[in-house]
C-alpha cells in the first residue's frame, strides 16, 4: 500500500463473526423460532417417552432404573439434532439468494459465515438441551454423578450439535435447495435414533442389524451420555476410556472430514 | 372486478372473445399450470428422491424396531399400520415442499405476474390442488410398492384397494390446505420447523406407530381420535380387514373440517400474495 491511499480499515474477524451471528439470533426472538426450539424439546420428550415407555419398559428393566433414565440421552440428542438441522435450511437459503457469493467479494475470512451459522446453531442447541433437561427431570431422569460429569454430558451434547450443524450447513450450501431440506430435517435423525441403543438394548433388535445398531454413531453417543449421566443400578457402568473412545473418535473423525470438504464447497464458484 | 377480455389462440373458435373467468378457459389453463408445477418437481430430482427414499427408510426402520412386538400384540403384521402411516406422512411432507415452492413464487413475483394476466382466477389454485393429488398418488404408490415387497397384501378386493389409495389423497389435500394457509401467513423457517414437529407428533401418537392400548391410558383418546389415526384405521380396514365405515366417516369429517376452516384464510392469503 502506498502512502497516498488512506489505510483501509480491516474489520476484525471477530467483529464480523459477531455481527453475522447476531443476524441469525435476533430474528429467532421475534418470529417464533425460539418458541419452536423450546417446543421441539417438549415434543421429543413426549413423543419418545410416552409411546415407548410401556412397550420398551420391560426390555430395559435391569439395564436401567427407569425408562426415563434410559431414553433421556436419545431425547437430548434428538432435540439438539433438530436445532442443528435447521442450519441446513438457512444455509441453503443464504446460498440461493447469493449471500455467500456476496460475502466472498468482501474482505472477510471464507469460514466466517459458516462459523456464524454454527454459533447460531450452538445457541439453539443450548436452548434445546436446557429445555430437554427440564423435561427429562419431569419424566424422572436424574444425574447420579458429580458436577464435572453433568458438565461433560452437556458439553458432549453441544459438541454433537455443533458437528451436526456443520454437516447440515455443508449439505444446505452444496444443494442450494431449501425445498429439498424438508424431509432431511426429521427423518434421518429419527431413523438413526430408532435404530440405536437409545430406545432399546441391542439384543432386542433382529440379529442381522445388531452390528449396525451397536456401532453407529448415535449408539456410541448414547452409551457415552448414559455413563456420564449415571444410574442407581450397577449395570450403569463407569466412565471409562473404552466407552468414551468411540464417541470422541466419531466426533473428531467427522470434524476432520467436514472442515476440508466445507472449505472446498464454499470456495466453489456459485 | 375489472372484466378483461382475452382473445387467445388456445381455443377452437378464436374469433369469439371469451371472458377470462369463463369455464371454457378454466380447463386448458389449469392443465397448463398443473403441467408447469409437475415439470418443476420432476426437474428437481434431489427433492423428489429425498421425499421418496426417506419415508421408505423410515418404514423399514419401524419394521425392524417395532414390527415384531406389534405383530405379537395385534396378531397381524405391523405393515398394515406402518405403510399407511408413512404414505400419510409423505403426503404431509409433500405439501410442505409445495408450500415452500409457493412462497418462493410469491417472492419471485410469479404470482403477481399471473394475477395481471387474463387467466382464470381459479386456475392457479386448482392447478396446485391437481398437482398435489398427482404427487400424493405417486408417493403412496412407491411406498405401497416397498410395503408389498416387505409382505403387505390387499385382502379385500380391487375396490377396497382403490379406496385405500384415495384415503391419502383426501387426507393430504386437507393437510395441504392447512399448511398452505400457514405458509401464506408466516416465515419459511417457522413453517418448516412447525410442520416437522406436527409431523413427529402425528406419527408417534398414531395407531400406525403402536396399537392404541400400548399408550398410557390418559392419552389414548387423543391417539384414537386424531385425524392420522382415523386415516390409518380406514386404510387398515380396507387392506387387512376390519371396521371401515366409522373411521372413514371420521377421516372425511376431519378433512372437511380442516379444509373448511382454512378455505377463507387461504383464499385471502393467496390473493394477497398475488397482489403484492
Amino acid at each position: 500500500m502506498t502512502a497516498a491511499t488512506p489505510a483501509r480499515s480491516r474489520p476484525s474477524t471477530f467483529a464480523q463473526w459477531w455481527v453475522l451471528t447476531v443476524r441469525f439470533i435476533i430474528p429467532t426472538l421475534r418470529n417464533g423460532e425460539l418458541a419452536l426450539t423450546i417446543a421441539s424439546s417438549v415434543v421429543f420428550t413426549a413423543g419418545l417417552y410416552i409411546p415407548l415407555s410401556h412397550v420398551m419398559g420391560t426390555a430395559t428393566k435391569g439395564v436401567s432404573s427407569s425408562y426415563a433414565q434410559y431414553i433421556m440421552p436419545l431425547i437430548a440428542l434428538q432435540a439438539v439434532t433438530f436445532a442443528a438441522m435447521s442450519t441446513a435450511f438457512r444455509a441453503a437459503t443464504d446460498s440461493l439468494q447469493g449471500l455467500n457469493r456476496r460475502f466472498r467479494s468482501m474482505p472477510m475470512a471464507p469460514l466466517t459465515p459458516v462459523a456464524a451459522r454454527i454459533s447460531a446453531a450452538v445457541y439453539r442447541c443450548s436452548v434445546a438441551l436446557a429445555v430437554a433437561l427440564i423435561c427429562g427431570h419431569v419424566i424422572g431422569f436424574r444425574f447420579y454423578r458429580g458436577a464435572e460429569y453433568i458438565t461433560g454430558f452437556c458439553v458432549l451434547v453441544i459438541v454433537v450439535g455443533a458437528v451436526m450443524s456443520f454437516g447440515a450447513d455443508l449439505v444446505g450450501t452444496g444443494s442450494r435447495n431449501p425445498e429439498a431440506m424438508t424431509p432431511l430435517f426429521i427423518l434421518p435423525p429419527l431413523i438413526f435414533g430408532l435404530l440405536s441403543v437409545g430406545v432399546q438394548p441391542v439384543r432386542q433388535f433382529p440379529h442381522w442389524i445388531q452390528p449396525i445398531v451397536r456401532n453407529q454413531p448415535i449408539s456410541q453417543f448414547v452409551d457415552a451420555m448414559r455413563v456420564l449421566g449415571g444410574d442407581t443400578t450397577p449395570a450403569a457402568g463407569a466412565v471409562t476410556w473404552s466407552v468414551m473412545m468411540p464417541t470422541l473418535a466419531w466426533l473428531s473423525g467427522l470434524a476432520v472430514v467436514l472442515v476440508p470438504v466445507s472449505a472446498i464447497v464454499l470456495s466453489k464458484r456459485q | 372486478m375489472m372484466s378483461l377480455v382475452c382473445e387467445e389462440a388456445t381455443h377452437l373458435r378464436a374469433d369469439e372473445p371469451r371472458h377470462e373467468n369463463s369455464v371454457r378457459v378454466l380447463v386448458p389453463q389449469t392443465l397448463v399450470q398443473t403441467q408447469r408445477i409437475l415439470l418443476r418437481w420432476a426437474r428437481d430430482p434431489t427433492t423428489a428422491l429425498l421425499a421418496l427414499v426417506l419415508p421408505i427408510c423410515f418404514l423399514v426402520t419401524l419394521n425392524v424396531v417395532l414390527g415384531q412386538q406389534i405383530s405379537q400384540i395385534t396378531g397381524h403384521s405391523a405393515l398394515y399400520g406402518t405403510v399407511p402411516m408413512n404414505a400419510l406422512a409423505a403426503a404431509i411432507h409433500g405439501s410442505a415442499t409445495g408450500a415452500i415452492g409457493l412462497i418462493g413464487e410469491r417472492t419471485d413475483g410469479l404470482l403477481s405476474r399471473l394475477w395481471v394476466l387474463p387467466v382464470h382466477r381459479a386456475s392457479g389454485a386448482l392447478s396446485r390442488i391437481i398437482a398435489e393429488v398427482v404427487r400424493i398418488v405417486v408417493t403412496t404408490l412407491v411406498i405401497l410398492g416397498v410395503g408389498v415387497l416387505l409382505g403387505f397384501r390387499f385382502e379385500r378386493g380391487v375396490l377396497a384397494s382403490l379406496a385405500w389409495l384415495v384415503v391419502p389423497v383426501i387426507f393430504g389435500l386437507a393437510w395441504a390446505s392447512l399448511i398452505t394457509t400457514v405458509a401464506l401467513y408466516s416465515a419459511k423457517t417457522f413453517l418448516l420447523e412447525a410442520v416437522t414437529l406436527v409431523h413427529v407428533l402425528a406419527v408417534v401418537f398414531s395407531t400406525g406407530f403402536l396399537p392404541v392400548d400400548q399408550y398410557p391410558r390418559w392419552i389414548q383418546p387423543v391417539v384414537a381420535h386424531q385425524p392420522m389415526s382415523y386415516a390409518i384405521e380406514t386404510m387398515r380396514g380396507l387392506s387387512v380387514g376390519g371396521p371401515v365405515q366409522s373411521p372413514m366417516i371420521a377421516t372425511l369429517l376431519w378433512a372437511i373440517g380442516i379444509a373448511a376452516a382454512c378455505a377463507m384464510p387461504m383464499v385471502f392469503g393467496y390473493r394477497r400474495a398475488s397482489m403484492r
